[in-house]
């Protein structure tokens, strides 16, 4: 398969996999696959075949990840920053990023059978008509396949993605599916492209440099970042194995902020509920107060409505974004 | 064999907890042992009485020693070829020392950092904001000689609420207290603002982007974001610092803040000058 190289590990590769995984192992990793460039010049080759090795290094760094029973990967493929670079570079990555789809619909017998999820985040109307509708179609093809799951990050950058999940809040507010009070952290991240997905519990980022750029700022609050100075077509195993070791060594303060922040979450949300109910019993109660469980019972039932409120937005949503794909493979199918 | 396994990782991570102590303790006699040479040495040339030597360590430098420091620390930031205009202290560990963060804040200022950011995921600096404000300020005396209220100006960010702690007339920089607070609970804030403006009519869905978001998370236009964060501790993580606000920071890791040294602090500005931002170009 092209975009997952076929192969199992070696001997030794095996034995330090099957060590790590005695202890704690991330579920979600997510790449920067950074240094293509770099790795080009360094072996003086043009910059398109620094890109073509990149993309090698992810398929096989895909079979790592299911040899180490890591099931979802996340990779920043293209920002929507890039599209500055020079329009040689631009189309030369979007022909790649064609072929390697088109690659993909071809091999769907492969995919089914290892049940690999694609995801593409990103805004895609920003790309080329051609490369949507290749992209919808192996969205499409992919969606109820479950055992692993790769999201690629095109024309992508984690402000917009905030920023378009703010926006859908909004038409949900302007299609009167929820209220403006309605909107919440956990909300929030429903309405994040990546919402399908759990947070990534590693974040990796090859050639040295020490920054996000602009990637999955919201899903990785809480989770392990690792850079590391290789660049990304010389990835090896072993500085997969050395990223994980990371996680393993900061798995237990980093589960202890995540579940305060979530305890942290729940207090916000239940106190927003009470501020809800004692509105509405203002507005609409008789002026007499009610006792303790009048209103406990008026808050039970406040908070259960708004999460029927919420659940009835999320699948409109999700219809939404359905729709618009498979609007797409209809295009193509006619053209 | 699963048990064999087991056993290897235990043994590993039993490995890796005391090389990581062991550097640690390393790092901290060496500091130990340079201090202590150093401050014999300043004895020994510049002040020719003797010193009990035992007290080694708390030597208090002549005040013209700390204008001396003030200006090396003023002509060690204009010597790097880039300087943060907003540098992040985020503290990940247990218990945090408000001396030390004092230093470093005062350090950060004396080099010519024009806002700094302090940050626990705990929100104790925030809860403790005027013990963090009365360290910072018998630092800045200690360390450069000013007169408490000149050079520091202080804002606390406070939800909702317009309430700014002003300390100063002339300011030459602005400490920002942060903790998780203002980070995604801002943007939840902001979201829920625009989106009652929706519900009231006075802004369409359509309106929504990032510059209007930006500019509702921007407490005012000319704070910059971040450019730099120095993360204190062993843990390899944000811990949720200010999500929407880091997207081009650099990341630069030391392993305490516990007794720091201005020389820390400045190797890891000198590392962050070399940094090379391309922009997605």
């Amino acid at each position: 398969m092209s975009w997952i190289r076929e192969g199992e590990l070696n001997f030794i590769e095996k034995l330090s996999a099957n060590i790590l995984k005695a202890g704690p192992m991330p579920k979600h990793v997510a790449f920067i696959m950074d240094g293509n460039r770099r790795y080009a010049r360094k072996r003086q080759v043009e910059r398109q075949e620094g890109h073509t090795q990149g993309f090698d290094k992810l398929a096989e760094t895909l079979r790592w990840c299911l040899n180490l029973s890591i099931h979802e990967v996340t990779v920043y493929a293209f920002s929507i920053e890039n599209f500055k670079r020079s329009k040689d570079e631009v189309d030369g990555l979007m022909e790649l990023a064609k072929q390697k789809f088109i690659r993909l619909l071809e091999e769907q017998e492969n995919l089914e059978k290892h049940g690999v999820c694609i995801r593409v985040l990103g805004d895609l109307t920003l790309l080329p008509l051609d490369l949507q509708q290749h992209i919808a179609r192996a969205v499409v093809a992919t969606r109820t396949h479950n055992k692993c799951f790769l999201n690629v990050c095109f024309a992508y950058t984690s402000r917009h993605e905030i920023a378009n999940a703010v926006r859908e809040m909004a038409w949900g507010v302007e299609q009167g599916l929820i209220k403006s009070s309605d909107v919440s952290e956990a909300l929030l991240g429903h309405c994040l492209y990546s919402s399908n997905s759990p947070n990534p519990d590693l974040l990796i980022r090859t050639s040295g440099e020490v920054r996000l750029s602009d990637f999955l700022l919201w899903q990785t609050s809480h989770s392990c970042l690792v850079f590391q100075s290789v660049l990304w077509p010389e990835y090896s195993f072993w500085n997969l194995c050395d990223a994980i070791l990371q996680y393993q060594l900061n798995h237990r303060p980093l589960q202890k902020a995540r579940d305060q922040h979530r305890e942290g979450q729940a207090l916000q949300q239940h106190e927003a509920d009470r501020a809800c109910v004692a509105d509405l019993l203002q507005h609409h109660g008789n002026g007499k107060p009610l006792d303790a469980q009048r209103r406990q019972e008026a808050l039970l039932n406040y908070t259960a409505s708004r999460e029927e409120r919420v659940q009835d937005f999320l699948g409109a949503l999700q219809h939404k974004r359905d729709s618009f794909l498979t609007d797409l493979t209809s295009q193509a199918a006619l053209a | 064999m699963a048990i064999v396994y087991e056993f290897v990782w235990q043994v590993l991570h039993v490995l890796l907890h005391i090389h990581r102590t062991l550097i640690t303790w390393f790092r901290l006699r060496l500091r130990n042992w340079n201090g202590q040479l150093w401050s014999r040495a300043l004895t020994a040339l510049i002040v020719p009485i003797a010193l009990s030597f035992p007290n080694q360590k708390n030597i208090v430098p002549a005040p013209g020693k700390r204008v001396g420091r003030r200006y090396r620390w003023g002509a060690d930031g204009k010597s790097l070829e880039k300087l943060p205009d907003h540098i992040g202290l985020l503290i990940a560990e247990e218990e945090p020392r408000y001396t030390d963060i004092a230093n470093l804040v005062v350090w950060c200022m004396a080099v010519g950092i024009s806002y700094v950011s302090v940050y626990d995921n705990y929100g104790v600096f925030r809860r403790n904001n005027s013990r963090l404000m009365d360290e910072i300020l018998k630092q800045q005396q200690e360390l450069l000689d000013l007169e408490g209220s000149k050079q520091l100006s202080v804002e606390f960010l406070n939800n909702g609420t317009d309430k700014q702690d002003q300390q100063v007339l002339s300011c030459q920089s602005v400490l920002k207290v942060l903790s998780p607070e203002d980070g995604k609970l801002r943007i939840v804030q902001a979201a829920q603002q625009l989106c009652r403006a929706v519900e009231q009519r006075e802004k369409t869905s359509k309106d929504i982007n990032v510059t209007m978001l930006d500019s509702l998370l921007r407490e005012s236009k000319s704070t910059p974001d971040p450019d730099l964060v120095l993360k204190f501790g062993p843990v390899e993580s944000t811990l949720g610092f200010l999500p929407w606000h880091i997207r081009l920071t650099e990341f630069i890791s030391l392993p305490s803040h516990v007794d720091v040294s201005y020389e820390d602090l400045f190797s890891a500005l000198q590392r962050y000058a070399s940094c090379e931002q391309r922009l997605g170009k």
